[in-house]
C-alpha cells in the first residue's frame, strides 16, 4: 500500500478511544485511557472520541464526558452483548473509514488485544501494543509510542509516520486515571453495527464470571509478593498468614515462583503476568529481575525483604529490609497480632 | 484435520541486554529458544492430530538460524514443517509478518485450523494470531484455555478474559491462539530428536507464496521503531532497615504506621 | 546400597546431552564413552535429570536406544518432580524394563519449558505442590518392589527444616541419601549421621576447581578458595566419613579418572 501524502494525513483528526465494556459495565481502563486521550487532543488542538460498543449502555455514557471525552460514538446492539471479534473489527473498521480518526488506543487486555490487531491489518495501520508513554512529535505531529520489549530489558519509541490512523494498546493501570469533572458533558453519535456475511460470524454460547476464583491483585491496596526466596508452597502459605494479618492484602508471586509450581499463575507479576500499581508492595524474596519489575514499579511504596541488601529489588525499594525472610515475617505477625 | 501451527524464534530473555554505546540489542552469544507459548500451539496440534486424524503443519519466519525451533517442532512429533526466510522478509513488523504467513497458509491450502502462541516473549505484541486472520478473512478466537468440541463443520473454544471465561463456536476456517492452560507441553524424546535430524525443511522466498512486496518487509510495515533505550530506573532514596528480625520487624511496622497503612 | 560403600564402589555422575546441543551426535558418543567407563571400572554410573533446569535427554532412554549394558548394581537414574505424568511412566517403565534398580529421587529444579507434576497426577489431591515425598510414596506405591530410592540431603538449607524433610522421606520409603558437595567436617552432616545410623549415606565430593559454580548449584554463598584441590578434598573427605560412600559430581574424565583407583584406601 502507498505511503500516505501529508494532504491524505491532514483529513484525519481526532483521538479516539475504544471503551471497554464487561457484561454491560465501564471498566476503569477506558477513563485511564481517556486522561492520556486528552492530553493527546489538547496538544493536536482536537477532540477526544469514544467508540463504545455493547448492549443497553445508553444510560452510562454520562462518565465518559466526565473523564475527558468530547464526542461518543454508541454501537448499541443484543448481539453486542458477548464479544465477537470478527462483528466488532468491521465495525469500526467502518467508523474509521466515515470518521477518519488520527490516533486510535484500546485497553491491552484480553479484548483489546484481540480486537485491534484485526482491525489495524484491515485498515493498513501501524498498531503498537502494550504502551506506556505517548506523546506527540512537536516537529511533525506525529504519534510517539513507548513500550517495552524484550521482556522490559528495553524501552521502545515507534512511530508510524506513514499510515492513518495511528494505533495503540495500553495496559490497565499504567496510566493514571484523571480526576472527573462532574459538569462536563458532550455529543453522542449513534451508529449501527455491521453485519456483513453472518453465516460465518462466530455464536457465544455461553459466559462465565469466575471473578471468585480469580486472584484480584488490581483491587487490592497492598500486595506482598514472593519470589525464589520463599523456597517452596511453604514459604507462599507464610505470605498468606502475612497477607491475612495485614488485611485486604493480596498475595503476588514472581515468575521464578510460579514456575516452580509454588503458587498459581494467577499470582504471577510481571511482564508475562500482571501489571500492578497498588500502595503498597511488598516484595519478600525477590531478586528483582527486570520482568518483574516492569509490572510493579509503578506502585506508590515498594518495600524489599531479602537477605542481600544488593539485589536489584532491594536498590529500587523505598524501603529496603535486609535480613531473613523466614525469620522477620513471623515477628511482623507476632507484632500486629499483639497490637 | 488440517492444521498449521505458527512458530518464532526468541531470545531467552533474561539475556537480552542494550549495549550502552551503541544502543543497539546484544544478539551475540545470547541463546535463541522457541517461543515458552508457542509450546502450547505445538502440543494441543499434536494433540488434535491423534485424535482426529490429518497433519500438522509447523511454520516460521525468520533468518535460516530459526530452522532450529521448526526442527524442535518436528522433534516433538509434527509432521512437517516450512520456513520462510528471506532478506526481504528483514524489518517485517507484527503487520508484514501476519501478512506473509498468511499468505504462506494460503500457498499450503486447504487449512483448517492455524494454532498461534498467546503472543511471543521478545516482543509481547500479540498481534500477530488475530493480524493473520485477519489478512485471511477468518475467524479467530484468542487466549484460549480449551477446546470443548470439534465437529466437521465447527470447533468449540473456551476464551479466557479478565473477568472470567466464555464459550464460542465458529465455522472453519479459524485462527486460535493459546494459553499456557489449555494442556502441558511434551519435551522432545531422543527418539524424536534423532528422527528430526534426517528432515528436510524447505525454505521458502517471497515469490513462492506470491505477495505483493510492498507489503512485506520493514517498507510494508506501518511502523517503525525510532529509538531504542533501557528502561529508566525507579528514582528513589531507599532506607534500610537492618538489625535482629523482631528490630526489622518493629521498624517496618513503626514506617507503615507513620504512612497510615496499617 | 551398603555394599557399594565396603566395595569402595563410587557413584560417578554423568551429565546426559542438554536438548539444545550444537552436536548432538558427538555429545552422545561422549555420554556412552563415560557410561561404559564408569561401568568397566567396576564403578556406579549416576545420570541426572535436567540439573538446573537445562532441558537434557533421560538416561533411561539414552540406555535404551544405544542398548547400553545395565549391570543392575552400577547404575542410578535421578529423577525429579519435572515432568508429565506420562513421561514419569515412561522413564520408569523404561528403567523396570532395563532392570535399572536405583532411583535418586529429588524434587529438582525447573524452567520455562519443564512441566511440573501436579498434585492431581499422582493423586495427592491435598498436597500443595509434588516434592521429594509424594513422588517416593508414588514410587513406593504404584512401583512397589520394583526400585531403592534414595534421596538428597543439603546441609546448607535451615537445619531443622532439612531434617524434618528428612523424616517424611525415610518414612516415604527412602533406603539411602546423597548429600550436597561437601569441602570438608560439617556438624549438620555428623547429626545426619547419627540420627539415621542404619541408612547408607553417600557424602558428595565436588571434582570441579570452580567453587563458585558450587555455591550456586546449593544457594549458599560458600567462602571463595583460589587454592581448592578436588582431589586433596576428596582423600580428606574419606578420612573425616570413612562410614560413608562417595558421590563424584563434576568428575574430569580426562585429568581425574585415572587418579580415582588410590583415593578410596
Amino acid at each position: 500500500m502507498k505511503a500516505f501524502t501529508d494532504l491524505e494525513k491532514k483529513e484525519y483528526h481526532n483521538i479516539w478511544v475504544v471503551a471497554e465494556v464487561l457484561s454491560g459495565e465501564i471498566q476503569t481502563v477506558t477513563y485511564e485511557l481517556l486522561g492520556v486521550a486528552r492530553t493527546l487532543a489538547n496538544l493536536k488542538k482536537s477532540e477526544v472520541w469514544v467508540v463504545v460498543m455493547g448492549y443497553n449502555l445508553e444510560e452510562k455514557l454520562k462518565s465518559f464526558f466526565e473523564y475527558g471525552a468530547d464526542v461518543v460514538i454508541l454501537v448499541d446492539n443484543p448481539v453486542l452483548f458477548g464479544f465477537i471479534d470478527e462483528l466488532e473489527a468491521k465495525t469500526i473498521k467502518r467508523l474509521i473509514t466515515k470518521y477518519k480518526p488520527e490516533v486510535v488506543i484500546c485497553g491491552a487486555t484480553s479484548r483489546g488485544r484481540a480486537l485491534i490487531p484485526r482491525v489495524a491489518v484491515m485498515t493498513y495501520s501501524g498498531l503498537t501494543a502494550d504502551c506506556t508513554g505517548l506523546s506527540i512529535d512537536s516537529e511533525n505531529g506525529d504519534l510517539l509510542q513507548t513500550r517495552p520489549a524484550f521482556g522490559g530489558n528495553i524501552m521502545a519509541t515507534i512511530r508510524s509516520s506513514h499510515h492513518r490512523p495511528q494505533m495503540a494498546t495500553i495496559r490497565p493501570r499504567v496510566m493514571r486515571l484523571p480526576s472527573p469533572d462532574f459538569g462536563r458533558t458532550g455529543r453522542i453519535v449513534k451508529e449501527k453495527v455491521y453485519f456483513g456475511d453472518t453465516k460465518k460470524i462466530k455464536r457465544i454460547i455461553s459466559i462465565f464470571h469466575d471473578t471468585e476464583t480469580a486472584v484480584n491483585l488490581a483491587d487490592a491496596q497492598i500486595i506482598i509478593s514472593g519470589g525464589r526466596g520463599m523456597k517452596g508452597p511453604k514459604g507462599f502459605n507464610l505470605l498468606k498468614k502475612f497477607a491475612e494479618k495485614v488485611g485486604g492484602a493480596a498475595v503476588g508471586a514472581s515468575r521464578a515462583a510460579v514456575d516452580a509450581g509454588w503458587i498459581s499463575y494467577a499470582h504471577q507479576i510481571g511482564q508475562t503476568g500482571q501489571t500492578v500499581q497498588t500502595k503498597v508492595y511488598i516484595a519478600c524474596g525477590i531478586s528483582g529481575q527486570i520482568q518483574h519489575l516492569v509490572g510493579m514499579q509503578s506502585c506508590d511504596l515498594i518495600i524489599a525483604i531479602d537477605q542481600n541488601p544488593n539485589t536489584p529489588m532491594m536498590q529500587i525499594a523505598d524501603i529496603a529490609v535486609v535480613g531473613d525472610v523466614f525469620e522477620i515475617i513471623p515477628e511482623i505477625i507476632k507484632e500486629i497480632t499483639t497490637l | 484435520m488440517k492444521i498449521v501451527i505458527c512458530l518464532k524464534q526468541v531470545p531467552a530473555t533474561n539475556d537480552t541486554k542494550i549495549d550502552p554505546e551503541t544502543k543497539r540489542i546484544i544478539r551475540e552469544g545470547v541463546k535463541a529458544i522457541l517461543n515458552p507459548f508457542d509450546t502450547y500451539a505445538v502440543e494441543e496440534a499434536i494433540q488434535l492430530r491423534d485424535k482426529f486424524g490429518g497433519e500438522v503443519i509447523a511454520l516460521s519466519m525468520g533468518p535460516p538460524k530459526a530452522e532450529e525451533i521448526l526442527k524442535e517442532a518436528l522433534a516433538l512429533g509434527v509432521d512437517r514443517a516450512i520456513l520462510l526466510s528471506d532478506r526481504a522478509f528483514g524489518g517485517s513488523d507484527t503487520w508484514a509478518t501476519s501478512y506473509a504467513l498468511a499468505k504462506a497458509i494460503k500457498k499450503i491450502s486447504d487449512v483448517d485450523l492455524v494454532i498461534c502462541g498467546k503472543q511471543a516473549i521478545d516482543g509481547d505484541t500479540a498481534q500477530v494470531g488475530p493480524g493473520i486472520a485477519a489478512h485471511l478473512g477468518w475467524s479467530q478466537a484468542t487466549y484460549v484455555m480449551a477446546i470443548e468440541e470439534v465437529s466437521s463443520f465447527f470447533i468449540r473454544v473456551k476464551r479466557m478474559h479478565e473477568d472470567g471465561y466464555d464459550i464460542c463456536e465458529m465455522p472453519f476456517p479459524v485462527v486460535i491462539t493459546v494459553v499456557k492452560d489449555i494442556n502441558i507441553p511434551r519435551v522432545p524424546t531422543l527418539k524424536g530428536r534423532l528422527a528430526s535430524l534426517k528432515k528436510e525443511i524447505p525454505i521458502w522466498k517471497p515469490k513462492d507464496i506470491k505477495v505483493d512486496k510492498s507489503k512485506i518487509g520493514l517498507d510494508g510495515s506501518p511502523t517503525r521503531v525510532v529509538k531504542i533505550e533501557p528502561p529508566k530506573p525507579r528514582h528513589i532514596n531507599t532506607k534500610k532497615i537492618e538489625g535482629s528480625a523482631p528490630e526489622c520487624a518493629r521498624s517496618l511496622l513503626r514506617e507503615l504506621r507513620l504512612r497510615n497503612i496499617i | 546400597m551398603l555394599h557399594h560403600i565396603r566395595n569402595r564402589t563410587y557413584l560417578v555422575e554423568v551429565l546426559p546431552p542438554k536438548q539444545d546441543s550444537e552436536n548432538l551426535e558427538a555429545d552422545l558418543e561422549k555420554f556412552s564413552h563415560r557410561y561404559l567407563r564408569v561401568i568397566n571400572s567396576g564403578y556406579c554410573v549416576c545420570i541426572t535429570d535436567n540439573t538446573m533446569g537445562h532441558l537434557s535427554f533421560q538416561g533411561s532412554e539414552i540406555i535404551e536406544e544405544f542398548e547400553l549394558p545395565v549391570l543392575p548394581e552400577q547404575v542410578m537414574i535421578h529423577l525429579n518432580t519435572f515432568h508429565r505424568k506420562d513421561d514419569l511412566d515412561n522413564i520408569l517403565n523404561t528403567c523396570k524394563y532395563k532392570g535399572i534398580k536405583y532411583l535418586l529421587v529429588v524434587t529438582g529444579d525447573g524452567s520455562i519449558r519443564l512441566p511440573k507434576l501436579r498434585p492431581v497426577d499422582l493423586d495427592f489431591a491435598d498436597a500443595d505442590s509434588i516434592t521429594s515425598v509424594e513422588l517416593l510414596k508414588y514410587l513406593n506405591s504404584e512401583y512397589a518392589g520394583i526400585f531403592v530410592t534414595g534421596v538428597a540431603f543439603n546441609p546448607y538449607e535451615p537445619e531443622e527444616h532439612e531434617f524434618e524433610k528428612m523424616d517424611r522421606k525415610i518414612k516415604a520409603g527412602a533406603k539411602f541419601i546423597i548429600t550436597q558437595p561437601l569441602l570438608g567436617r560439617n556438624k549438620v552432616i555428623d547429626k545426619l549421621l547419627k540420627k539415621y545410623p542404619e541408612i547408607p549415606v553417600f557424602v558428595e565430593a565436588w571434582m570441579s576447581k570452580n567453587l563458585t559454580l558450587l555455591s550456586e548449584a546449593i544457594g549458599y554463598e560458600l567462602p571463595e578458595r583460589k587454592d581448592f584441590d578436588p582431589i586433596a578434598n576428596l582423600k580428606m573427605l574419606h578420612k573425616l566419613y570413612p562410614g560413608c560412600g562417595v558421590y563424584l559430581s563434576l568428575l574430569k574424565f580426562k585429568t581425574q579418572y585415572d587418579l580415582l583407583k588410590d583415593t578410596w584406601i
